[in-house]
């Protein structure tokens, strides 16, 4: 009797013990949640706001009495006829869909160079980091010299094909979508390499020898062993360079501005030219909100298979 | 110095019961082993008593008083890990001095902690390399200087030399032994390695799924099992068990004289240790025969493997004796050595 | 099936000599184990085997081919890694058609040949499984099948019992013992487990400091070590080795061993071997020990540890500190001094400045 008393006792106080922690803990986490709560929720709900609006600074008013150039969706609808957003999306979707593979193959490629060791391998390892650490802006900078009609890239065709050549890259709509992809590939490559060497290290040694002892040649390696472990990093990879590539803007726009004519126009270059020149908040504010969501829908989608991968690799 | 007590206690981890309903005391300056496979609660145990996890019921006791509301850092029990947890990046002292440093304790105090403690443990010569530098052997010792050095009442370790090669293990356990017989304290000690426990213990408890089966001094358990579980899980080879059928082991048709041996009554099964099984030249005529299925000579004794039927016994014999694989040999159990066992397992007696 | 020699085999790494002219010849379907402590050279021998290493000097030969510059894929080895090297995100059926699969096998075939391993090795009920997460000893069969798939002419396996516990450590040594006896291929097994080496192989090749000390069956190495390293590393516990020097006495010569008092008199066969006033190692091993003795060692009890069906005595301390192994029924207790007799046959002398075993003169 007196131990069973003695037990509901312990039990009971166990259980309050629990709640109470429960409560402390949400107390001192609630400035910090509201904190969060304000960087991040509060800004989307006010472009939310004003992506129903026809707001813009030159009416005169302050933001938050957007509400009376209410429009409803007629941003949204408005966003569905604009030509011009959906060649930048397109145009933005095809570079991403030329850089990011070059960055990626290429970026495997050097990574599976500089696995093994070989003389000169530390000091090449850090030239080839370089890129990355430029400036975006000061990388456009030196591609918009580099592909001048009179600068060092034709000039070095002019040497190897023996007559002068005298391309105006940056001013045919081709080749300066060409020139500008060229400047992102050779920034962003070295990211890659750098992701794909950390995990081509991590492909563990005796898997890859047990494999060979079986008779597997070096491709059939690759293709059964190395890459299958390497997955999640790849998805890594790709996510984080589909995502920043979606964004790019600076030497872009240092080479280009976005021309001539939409040539290179992205859609980070459309929008700050829209909200920049043409100063129609409203709308800036749905065309943003719309390429929010779908950036989202590719992390989520991203995120969710790392995590299935990581579940499988345990 | 301490004495622990447990006192029905339960600790379910979801719908799985880690520990049933255990009671069992410590005595003071006790070499107390917790011995069984894998998930049979060992650890579960450790744990309580360390106050990592709290029992769902029944009270734990360290020297008598409650602990089930006295948190890890009061309870003044350490413990040793079985990857023994060093600071790679500090020496050995450091390491032997983190606990004192950790509780703002004056230099000079520290100095003659460690002091003591490295002396104890004859790590004195190796206090300033780091544990990368140090053998197998040697980090053991630094962990455990390192767990001694606050002066805890009672310490715990968690399978702490399972990692070490063979040859190491024989000569730490012997080591360890030494150690907490001129310390007096009160050590619990977990192992899966059934020779270990019986080396180190004064007494084991033998576990299996979070119960006790039996509890005693090594020799007692290892000579006089309560149950058929409990003398499998001693002794290398294991014990071998026979299935009886009106006083004869059925499976060896008559090759296994028990004559000689009185069967009690309810005996199911006969256990007769490897040592107590005798293997004798093929001569008396009339007695059945097995046949020799391998024999491993280890050395010093030689482990003969036998097969009749379905049914595989092993025999320990001392030194090289000649035995052939695949020849046949006659059978007998040395007098007075044989257990039995009734149909659920338990040990039953004339 | 295949014979192995190795000849004259060296490798170093820079100034590092990892294994210095090994000369071992393995029959045809015979277990050797190349047992000795960590960096004793044993991986290196296997990884030169395997082909995964380059010898420095010497040449390894398959029967009579020469595997000099032979890539690993091509030198039909197999090869049972410390931690099997499962391919975790494969199935077992995967795993065990990899080797098929890689050299290009029909899958009809390959088919056959999975499944007829994966019956042999009883695999069967968890084929379609994936390999990650399954228990050690489906892990260890499942790398033996993959390799035993190929067919291979040799057998390598670098430690596989050296992450299992020791409980379950005796199970896996019978089951691989079994699975060597049905396969009946060369087998080459490395361990540091001089138990392993003792109970598996047909031939142990102790080995330590990048040298090969001794080759021979278990009981012969056991029983006549060359020398005190092999004395010592074989046997649990192993043999006792007390430091002297050899005295000659009114009975004759003995062996003066310091903290442990003077040895019994030397054999005949002993005295004729030694000189006075050699120094020398005096070994025995535990099991043979006896306390009836009144002349000879005498030590002190320091510990009685019992473990079942034995009971050691640890004698003596720093100085001389020796182990002997008794029956249970042994009467001795800590700090009771004791005299050891040793029957001759049973003591082994090396010298003190080499190390190596003092043949007896007949």
């Amino acid at each position: 009797m007196t131990v069973a008393a003695l037990d509901t006792r312990t039990e009971a106080m166990e259980h309050e013990d629990a709640r109470d922690s429960r409560k402390l803990g949400f107390w001192l986490t609630l400035p910090a949640q509201l904190l969060v709560l304000f960087i991040a929720v509060f800004p989307i709900l006010m472009q939310v706001y004003i992506s129903l609006t026809d707001w813009s600074p030159l009416d005169g008013i302050d933001w938050w009495q957007a509400h009376q150039l209410w429009n409803t969706f007629a941003n949204y609808t408005d966003l569905l006829e604009d030509n011009r957003f959906w060649s930048a999306l397109g145009r933005t979707a095809l570079v991403m869909a030329i850089c990011v593979p070059c960055e990626f193959l290429l970026g495997l490629g050097l990574a599976i160079l500089f696995v093994d060791n070989f003389p000169g391998r530390r000091f090449l390892y850090s030239v080839l980091l370089v890129p990355m650490m430029v400036v975006p802006a000061v990388a456009g900078y030196m591609f918009f010299m580099l592909f001048q009609s009179g600068g060092p890239v034709n000039d070095i065709l002019s040497f190897f094909t023996g007559s002068p050549v005298r391309i105006a890259w940056l001013s045919d709509p081709d080749l300066a979508l060409f020139a500008v992809i060229v400047s992102d590939i050779w920034q962003w490559t070295p990211l890659m390499f750098l992701i794909l060497l950390a995990g081509l290290v991590g492909v563990p040694e005796d898997q890859l020898r047990a494999a060979t002892l079986l008779g597997a040649s070096w491709t059939t390696r690759f293709i059964t062993i190395v890459l299958p472990r390497m997955k999640t990093i790849i998805i890594i990879a790709l996510a984080i360079r589909v995502i920043e590539n979606f964004k790019v803007f600076d030497n872009f726009y240092i080479m280009t501005g976005g021309g001539p004519g939409v040539a290179t126009e992205t859609i980070s270059i459309y929008i700050y030219k829209v909200t920049q020149q043409e100063l129609i908040w409203g709308y800036v504010a749905a065309v943003a909100l719309v390429i929010l969501i779908t950036l989202s829908v590719v992390s989520a989608y991203a995120i969710k298979r790392m995590s299935r991968s990581r579940e499988l690799s345990r | 110095m301490a004495s622990i007590a447990f006192n029905n206690v339960t600790k379910r981890f979801g719908d799985t019961i880690a520990v049933n309903n255990l009671s069992f005391e410590i005595a003071d300056s006790e070499f107390f082993c917790l011995f069984g496979p894998p998930l049979s609660g060992k650890t579960t145990i450790l744990k309580l008593i360390l106050g990592l996890e709290k029992p769902d019921d029944g009270e734990i006791l360290i020297d008598g008083r409650p602990v089930n509301h006295v948190s890890p850092a009061r309870r003044n029990v350490a413990m040793v890990f079985q990857n023994l947890a060093l600071f790679p990046h500090m020496s050995a002292e450091q390491n032997v001095r983190f606990p004192l440093a950790e509780r703002r304790m004056d230099e000079s105090h520290i100095a003659s902690r460690v002091a003591d403690v490295a002396a104890k443990l004859h790590i004195g010569h190796i206090l300033h390399k780091s544990p990368a530098q140090l053998s197998g052997g040697e980090r053991q010792r630094v962990a455990i200087a390192r767990a001694l050095v606050r002066d805890p009442v009672a310490y715990l370790m968690d399978d702490p030399i399972s990692a070490l090669d063979a040859r190491l293990r024989e000569e730490t356990r012997v080591e360890l032994k030494r150690i907490q017989n001129e310390l007096g304290r009160t050590m619990v000690y977990v192992t899966h390695d059934q020779e270990e426990a019986m080396s180190v213990a004064d007494r084991i408890a033998v576990l299996e799924a979070g119960s006790i089966r039996q509890i005693g001094a090594p020799s007692e358990i290892y000579d006089n099992p309560h149950s058929s579980y409990v003398a499998r899980m001693l002794g290398a080879p294991a014990m071998n068990l026979l299935e009886l059928d009106k006083g004869r082991a059925s499976a060896l048709e008559g090759a296994l004289p028990l004559s000689g041996l009185a069967v009690p009554d309810g005996a199911a099964q006969i256990g007769i240790r490897p040592e107590d099984l005798l293997v004798g030249p093929a001569l008396a005529a009339g007695q059945g025969l097995v046949r020799v299925y391998e024999v491993e000579p280890l050395g010093g004794v030689t482990v003969v493997t036998l097969q009749a039927g379905e049914t595989s016994l092993r025999a320990m014999v001392r030194g090289q004796p000649k035995i052939d694989p695949d020849s046949q040999v006659s059978l007998s159990v040395a007098a007075g050595q044989a257990c039995f066992f009734a149909g659920d397992g338990q040990a039953v007696r004339i | 099936m295949t014979a192995i020699h190795l000849e004259n085999l060296s490798k170093s790494f820079g100034a590092f000599t990892a294994l210095k002219g090994m000369n071992l010849d393995i029959a045809d379907g015979e277990f050797v184990a190349l047992l000795g402590p960590s960096g004793c050279g044993k991986s290196t021998t296997m990884n030169m085997i395997s082909g995964l290493l380059e010898p420095s000097e010497g040449s390894i030969r398959f029967g009579e081919r020469d595997m000099r510059g032979v890539p690993m894929g091509r030198r039909g080895v197999g090869f049972v890694f410390q931690n099997y090297a499962i391919f975790t995100h494969m199935s077992v059926y995967d795993n065990l058609a990899y080797g098929l699969k890689a050299t290009g096998v029909a899958k009809a075939e390959r088919d056959r040949r999975v499944k007829d391993m994966a019956e042999f090795l009883h695999l069967t009920p968890m084929l379609n499984k994936p390999s990650a997460g399954l228990s050690v000893n489906i892990l260890q069969r499942l790398a033996i099948g993959r390799s035993a798939i190929m067919e291979p002419a040799i057998f390598l396996l670098d430690e596989p019992l050296s992450n299992v516990d020791a409980a379950f450590r005796a199970v896996m040594r019978t089951e691989l013992k079994h699975l060597q006896r049905q396969f009946r291929q060369t087998m080459v097994y490395v361990t540091h487990d001089q138990l392993e080496a003792m109970t598996m192989a047909d031939r142990i090749a102790v080995m330590d400091h990048g040298k090969l000390l001794q080759v021979g069956t278990p009981i012969d190495v056991y029983n006549n070590p060359s020398n005190v390293f092999v004395a010592g590393f074989l046997g649990s516990p192993g043999m006792n080795l007390l430091k002297g020097m050899i005295v000659r006495t009114d009975l004759g010569m003995r062996a003066d061993l310091g903290d442990a008092g003077l040895s019994a008199p030397l054999s005949s066969a002993q005295e004729k071997s030694v000189s006075d006033g050699q120094a020398i190692v005096y070994g025995f091993r535990p099991e043979h020990c006896q306390l009836t003795g009144d002349d000879g060692i005498r030590l002190p009890v320091t510990f009685v540890e019992r473990i079942g069906a034995r009971t050691i005595l640890h004698l003596g301390n720093k100085g001389a500190s020796i182990k002997g192994v008794f029956d249970n029924d042994v009467v001795a207790r800590s700090g009771e001094i004791v005299t050891l007799s040793i029957d001759h046959a049973n003591i082994r002398l090396f010298d003190a400045g080499s190390g190596d075993a003092i043949v007896e003169a007949r």
